[in-house]
């Protein structure tokens, strides 16, 4: 939600690229009232091994050094693609050449350049596949191409490979949480990715009306970090429904966003 | 063992987990509760538990040893993390954190210079809650981006001491998204519910687990979280696409948000 908003609110005063890097599930574009592409690509950023089982001679050399459990010894060794990271290990320790890595199409990028007045740049990784943090090198390379101002990303959740991929040379994080255990025990753990890659930070608590005592206490702990606190109201669902994003949605939480906006503007 | 897991992020996948093992154990079933969302782990939270006492999960790193070395730059040529930085007549240089642990530098090293080294990549912390109900949680050490292989470890350890007190259930937790730590969280799971909300995002990132889940052969069975809000249209076009039922239903509640808020979900049982 934030991700749409800011896109937005920055088109009006400057040129934006916004690029969805939540690649696993991506929603920026929904968030944007978008469900078409005007262009569509596939990309490969992994490969694949496979067994040829005529030139295997059931050694088991790879399914000793393979770290990542890939290889399944049932009649004979077969590679389960769904864990296989693409590293040719197998391959490398395969003493009778029987091992072959082949590139796998694992995503693809979209691009939709009209309707916002502004490009937005969308990763989708294909279930199922590896190599997520390469489709958001590689969705960041593309976005580059348009000339911007101000890129804004929307990243993944958690703390692992394609929110790492996300993070990495941005100049400034926003880091929305919610008052609830989970919220603040998650914003600790962010925390330490951000300073990590030593990234200037904002905090913004979304929901804080759900637990206002919890609210406060992270509000204290964020201190000068805070950009500021949205409500939680449910006609943002409806927003989200009918495909409207939420700076032109008539909610309680449009006005909150208006002000996080004008505050991150000020710092960057 | 049955997964709960749902693609988005925030549709619920935790509650659920923790609203069903504690139905599970309240009508007396053994039950392991496996939180392999090791990025963001929350069940202990929404249990109230404290976790103490960690365990360590280690992962292999290449470790160099210079006087062995002879330069010959075998080692970043094989590397497809780009992780091994090599110029002529000088000893590689090593970028752990892009670095997956496969060992293929290791491998071809011509005179044994570089050897795997044990490195903490995460923890993992068993809770027992009452007679009936355990907690296995796995939490990976930030920085780390290949958090897959935690997940794996995490669930050997949950699926052995499952075994040990000879367990009725094993419930695994996810972590949101498809990739490479969901993956490992659903594999060998017999039952997978897909937690999901009556929104297009949440038609949408349903639909990507869903598939997967297909690809894996799991049956699956869908939970619609705060059913009553929303449009609930496009998520049952999606079940019925898939052939997938929505079995369970949670209509939004204010005394559900603040349960979870407050780590307070036992009184909410009767819900699923």
């Amino acid at each position: 939600m934030m991700a749409s908003s800011l896109a937005i609110l920055f088109s009006e005063n400057g040129r934006v690229v916004a690029c969805d890097c939540d690649v696993d599930a991506p929603n920026l574009g929904l968030w944007l009232g978008i469900t078409e592409y005007d262009s569509t690509k596939r990309i490969s950023t992994s490969e694949k091994a496979t067994i040829n089982p005529d030139k295997c001679v059931e050694c088991g050399e790879c399914f000793e050094a393979c770290q990542f459990g890939a290889i399944e010894r049932t009649r004979g060794f077969t590679i389960n693609p769904l864990l296989c990271e693409g590293c040719g290990v197998c391959q490398l320790v395969c003493p009778a050449d029987a091992v072959e890595l082949k590139k796998v199409m694992n995503g693809e990028i979209g691009i939709n350049e009209k309707k916002l007045g502004f490009p937005l740049v969308s990763g989708q990784l294909y279930p199922g596949e590896t190599g997520s943090g390469k489709i958001v090198q590689e969705l960041r390379r593309m976005a580059e191409e348009f000339d911007h101002d101000v890129m804004i990303i929307d990243s993944a959740a958690g703390i692992g490979c394609p929110v790492i991929a996300s993070v990495t040379g941005c100049d400034y994080a926003i880091l929305v949480t919610e008052p609830t255990p989970s919220g603040f025990t998650d914003l600790g753990r962010i925390l330490e990715i951000v300073n990590h890659f030593q990234i200037p930070f904002g905090i913004v608590v979304n929901k804080w009306d759900i637990n206002p005592s919890l609210s406060k206490k992270i509000e204290n702990w964020s201190g000068e970090r805070l950009l500021g606190k949205i409500p939680y109201d449910r006609k943002v669902v409806d927003s989200i429904v009918n495909l409207k994003p939420v700076v032109y949605s008539d909610t309680e939480v449009t006005s909150e966003v208006l002000k996080i906006f004008e505050k991150i503007k000020n710092q960057s | 063992m049955i997964a709960s897991t749902g693609g988005k992020g925030g549709t619920g996948k935790s509650t659920f987990a923790v609203l069903l093992v504690l139905k599970l154990s309240n009508e007396g079933k053994k039950v392991v509760l496996c939180d392999c969302d090791v990025e963001c782990p929350n069940d202990y939270l929404l249990l109230n538990q404290e976790i103490v006492d960690p365990k360590p999960i280690y992962r292999k790193l290449p470790e160099l040893d210079e006087a062995k070395c002879v330069k010959c730059g075998i080692c970043s040529r094989v590397c497809k993390e780009n992780a091994v930085f090599w110029v002529k007549e000088k000893p590689p240089m090593f970028f752990l954190d892009l670095c997956s642990g496969c060992g293929a530098c290791w491998i071809v090293c011509p005179n044994d210079a570089i050897k795997p080294k044990e490195d903490l990549a995460g923890e993992f912390f068993v809770n027992q809650l009452n007679s009936n109900l355990w907690l296995v949680t796995g939490r990976s050490k930030p920085g780390i981006s290949e958090t897959g292989p935690i997940v794996g470890e995490v669930k050997r350890r949950a699926m052995e001491l499952a075994k040990d007190i000879n367990a009725d259930y094993l419930i695994v937790d996810t972590s949101p998204g498809t990739h490479c730590n969901v993956i490992q969280a659903l594999l060998n799971c017999e039952k997978a519910y897909v937690v999901t909300e009556p929104t297009p995002l949440g038609a949408h990132d349903s639909a990507l687990i869903l598939e997967l889940i297909k690809k894996m052969q799991i049956p699956a069975e869908i939970v619609l979280n705060k059913s009553d809000v929303g449009d609930r249209k496009q998520v049952e076009e999606i079940s019925s696409n898939f052939g997938v039922s929505i079995t369970i239903e949670i209509p939004y509640s204010d005394e559900l948000v603040r349960s979870y808020s407050e780590g307070k979900l036992e009184e909410m049982v009767d819900l699923i």
